[in-house]
């Protein structure tokens, strides 16, 4: 069991080591970042003002080195542009990240449970066939046509503006992007509990309860629910982790000052320091969630203690 | 809604009794969105289109351009300095306003402006600012006389120095203030002597600036003005619609017509002194010995061979046109508008030029960054396919930044000049293109200037008389069609949309300021 965990917390670590250098390479290989990061009729000396200061006259494995033992000593690097450092850019936008993020995350939950229940429980009517439809739908609408959608019938139609970055605040600007961007995963969660509880609601032991004379109330969300929510949890606890990288394509749609809108800010401008700081998070995040799901696999399911799922 | 909808009997009334209280509280406040902010607002380190739309009304310039009278600027005007006359061949004396102050209360003197053009901010060796030592090029030496004089002394007699003054290095920042906290701090706590001062920026999402009570004009117009970050047209037009923003920027072209037929929101499109062109790749260096380009015959077939000026008028709705190698009405009276270019349509001719030159099918790569100006890929593919009828091949590859772009092999390479400076062909023909520019030193660079360029650029650059000048731009002129190393698309266009109730027009400058000259309030 020990060996298992240590196991796995060891691949993790792998994990981000390995993202950590293809951003590195990345960053360094899609074309000189000194140049890219300058103003294009910006003379040769500013160039390579830039390329000194960021180090990048320096072999590319010294630049590598120097940069993986700053990280140990919680050195992320300064931005190129304000001199302020790279996490303390990263936490000015993670709160509203976050916001955006649960938001949308409980807009899907509810609606999705709710309707893949209905659907469920509504097995082959009509109203089963709308919910799978819409599903589909809302699986396959991309996020930025919705979102534009959004935005331009709020204001062309209600004269409301569903945009961030202006000098408003209102719910309608948290609820717009948060409903297109848990618009998606709204679609997947619908899914997710319709078979799942089907899968349930067929099994030997419900027709037992049924025989007993339990209600079919207390069957449902005393003996049926429970067993179905697993593989919903699951979906839940990896759709947490996928909530700091930000939602780039609705951020930047409407304008929400989020981890996401740095993220494309920060390739844009070439600001190395910030866009490795925002992808190790990301990666730090996705890869401990992943370990905590394993993790509590181990826990619940006695069979996965075997080892060769390792 | 910005503008607070108020009383206007009470306000009348008020403003008979205390006018300045009541312009205070009933100035309106402007949304501005925009596409983009620079990530600095240092003047110099940020010069950039994104960051001119708002360094004009946080700084000022000691001299200035009249576009709000001329719309081409062509006319100079005293901005932070009063007067100025030249005292001896090299030396121009300035006369600094009295009574300016700073944002943070520090009265403006002559060392902050020797500060300014300073060679350890400028033009001296690693200059806080380095992207300024074109601007500043011929100054060897920078002094303040007294409290409100300045002396600029230049290498050469400079007849036109004083229009430098001018561009982004003619910014007046307090000594100081930018001396204590360093560039990257400055640029991110920008003070200056403009009738807004900066109260938060955060390059990637807004940039709020209030009306600077000891400002030494007239009251600014607006208490309050924000440049807001929203990179989605779609967004910007919705945020316009719906009154979150009085006035936003760059409507794509197809969509033109959407806004002009929108509902309380006017449509503002206007020429610009910047051009898109490209560059051929006149070098054999790194690798590109057998260069087929470095063939000037080749090269002016090509230009021959477009029909740019229609092919403009046709994208842009008529909006803009190709003018003639550095034939710009922002030029004042270097312009004519009757000249003809030497290599100018000529079908016919192109391809008796094609078959004089040495050009044996070899496909030529022209290097476009993604989205680097709008039209520019449409009307690439257009030229391609006229220079595939005269059996040129040329083959275009789309990259995503500048870095990538620029390396080599390429052939032809998408740039764009800036016209916009001195009101002279100074900068665009000279600057951009002499010895000491990226055409000639950077990594990318694309060609060599003939002994005959850079004779007749120093002829320019130290002429005193006009007739002189106008001469050496002939010859400077002559010389750069003869080699031909650029082919220029056209006059760029800028686009606005603004909420009915506001007027506002820059001329064809795209820097934008914020005050009466060039705003209309009509509600």
């Amino acid at each position: 069991m020990t060996r298992i965990i240590l196991f796995k917390t060891l691949r993790a670590i792998i994990t981000l080591l390995v993202a950590v250098t293809l951003v590195f390479l990345f960053i360094r290989l899609s074309g000189d970042p000194a140049v890219a990061l300058a103003p294009p009729d910006a003379p040769p000396a500013v160039i390579e003002e830039y390329r000194q200061r960021l180090g990048l006259d320096q072999p590319l494995w010294t630049q590598y080195l120097s940069y993986i033992g700053g990280m140990f000593q919680g050195n992320f690097g300064y931005s190129i542009h304000t001199g302020r450092s790279a996490p303390s850019l990263f936490m000015d936008r993670l709160p509203a990240t976050l916001l955006l993020g649960l938001t949308a995350l409980g807009i899907s939950v509810v609606l999705g449970v709710t309707l893949g229940t209905i659907a469920a429980l509504r097995h082959n009517s009509a109203i089963d066939r709308m919910v799978m439809s819409f599903s589909v739908f809302a699986f396959a609408m991309p996020n930025f046509f919705f979102g534009l959608l959004v935005v331009l019938t709020g204001a062309l139609v209600f004269g409301v503006y569903f945009g961030g970055s202006g000098a408003t605040r209102s719910l309608g600007q948290l609820l717009a992007p948060a409903a297109t961007l848990g618009l998606a995963t709204m679609g997947s969660f619908a899914r997710f509990t319709r078979s799942s509880l089907l899968e349930t609601l067929n099994k030997p032991f419900m027709t037992a309860l049924a025989a007993r004379g339990v209600p079919f109330r207390r069957r449902l969300l005393r003996h049926a629910v429970p067993n179905a929510a697993i593989p919903v949890v699951t979906m839940l606890g990896l759709s947490l982790g996928g909530i700091v990288a930000g939602a780039v394509v609705t951020e930047q749609v409407f304008s929400w000052p989020g981890v996401g809108q740095l993220l494309i800010r920060s390739v844009e401008t070439r600001d190395i320091a910030v866009l490795q700081f925002i992808v190790l998070m990301i990666a730090l995040v996705m890869t401990v969630t992943n370990l905590l799901v394993d993790l509590l696999y181990l826990a619940l399911d006695p069979r996965m203690r075997g080892g060769r799922n390792g | 809604m910005l503008f607070k909808r108020f009383c206007f009997a009470s306000a009348l009334a008020l403003s008979v009794s205390i006018p300045a209280l009541v312009a205070a509280q009933d100035r309106p406040t402007l949304n501005f969105a925009v596409d983009n902010l620079w990530p600095t607002m240092d003047p110099v380190i940020g010069i950039s289109t994104t960051g001119g739309r708002v360094h004009s009304n946080i700084f000022e310039t000691l001299v200035q351009r009249n576009y709000f009278e001329d719309p081409d600027g062509n006319e100079l005007i005293p901005g932070l300095a009063t007067s100025w006359e030249r005292t001896s061949d090299t030396v121009w004396t300035l006369t600094i306003r009295e009574g300016v102050t700073f944002h943070n209360g520090d009265p403006m003197t002559a060392a902050d402006v020797a500060f300014s053009l300073s060679a350890d901010r400028l033009w001296g060796d690693a200059p806080m600012a380095p992207r300024g030592a074109s601007f500043a090029s011929g100054l060897v030496r920078v002094g303040a006389i007294d409290d409100y004089t300045v002396e600029l002394e230049t290498e050469f007699p400079d007849a036109t120095f004083i229009a430098r003054l001018t561009t982004p290095i003619g910014f007046v920042l307090p000594k100081d203030y930018y001396e204590s906290v360093g560039t990257e701090e400055f640029g991110q706590n920008p003070i200056g002597t403009g009738p807004y001062r900066v109260v938060d920026f955060d390059p990637s999402t807004r940039l709020t600036a209030e009306a600077f009570d000891g400002y030494w004009g007239s009251d600014p117009m607006f208490s309050s003005i924000s440049w807001n970050v929203i990179s989605e047209y779609s967004t910007r037009y919705a945020g316009l619609v719906s009154g979150e923003f009085d006035l936003i920027v760059s409507i794509p072209t197809d969509q033109l017509s959407v806004v002009e037929n929108t509902d309380g929101v006017n449509l503002l499109v206007s020429q610009v002194g910047n051009y898109p062109m490209f560059a051929f790749n006149t070098l054999d260096i790194d690798g590109m010995e057998d260069n087929p380009i470095m063939d000037a015959d080749l090269r002016k077939a090509m230009v021959m061979a477009v029909d740019m000026d229609t092919l403009a008028r046709a994208l842009w709705d008529d909006a803009t046109y190709a003018p003639t190698p550095f034939n710009f009405p922002e030029y004042g009276d270097y312009h004519d508008p009757d000249r003809q270019a030497t290599y100018g349509y000529d079908p016919e001719r192109a391809a008796e030029y094609l078959a004089r030159s040495g050009y044996d099918g070899e496909t030529l790569r022209w290097h476009i960054v993604r989205g680097f100006f709008p039209n520019y890929e449409t009307a690439a593919e257009f030229m391609v396919e006229e220079w595939a009828d005269l059996g040129i091949n040329v083959e275009i590859r789309i990259l995503d930044n500048f870095a990538l772009a620029y390396e080599r092999p390429f052939h032809l390479l998408n740039m764009s000049m800036s016209s916009e400076f001195t009101g002279d062909p100074y900068r665009p023909l000279w600057l951009d293109w002499g010895p000491g520019s990226n055409r000639v030193i950077a990594s990318h660079r694309t060609w060599e200037p003939t002994e005959g360029f850079l004779d007749a650029g120093q002829r320019f650059a130290r002429a005193q008389e006009f007739d002189e000048r106008y001469a050496a731009y002939m010859d400077l002129l002559a010389e750069w069609e003869d080699v031909m190393p650029a082919m220029y698309l056209w006059r760029n266009v800028q686009t606005f949309a603004m909420r009915d109730g506001l007027e506002f027009d820059p001329g064809s400058t795209q820097v934008t300021v914020f005050d009466e000259r060039y705003v209309t309030l009509t509600e």
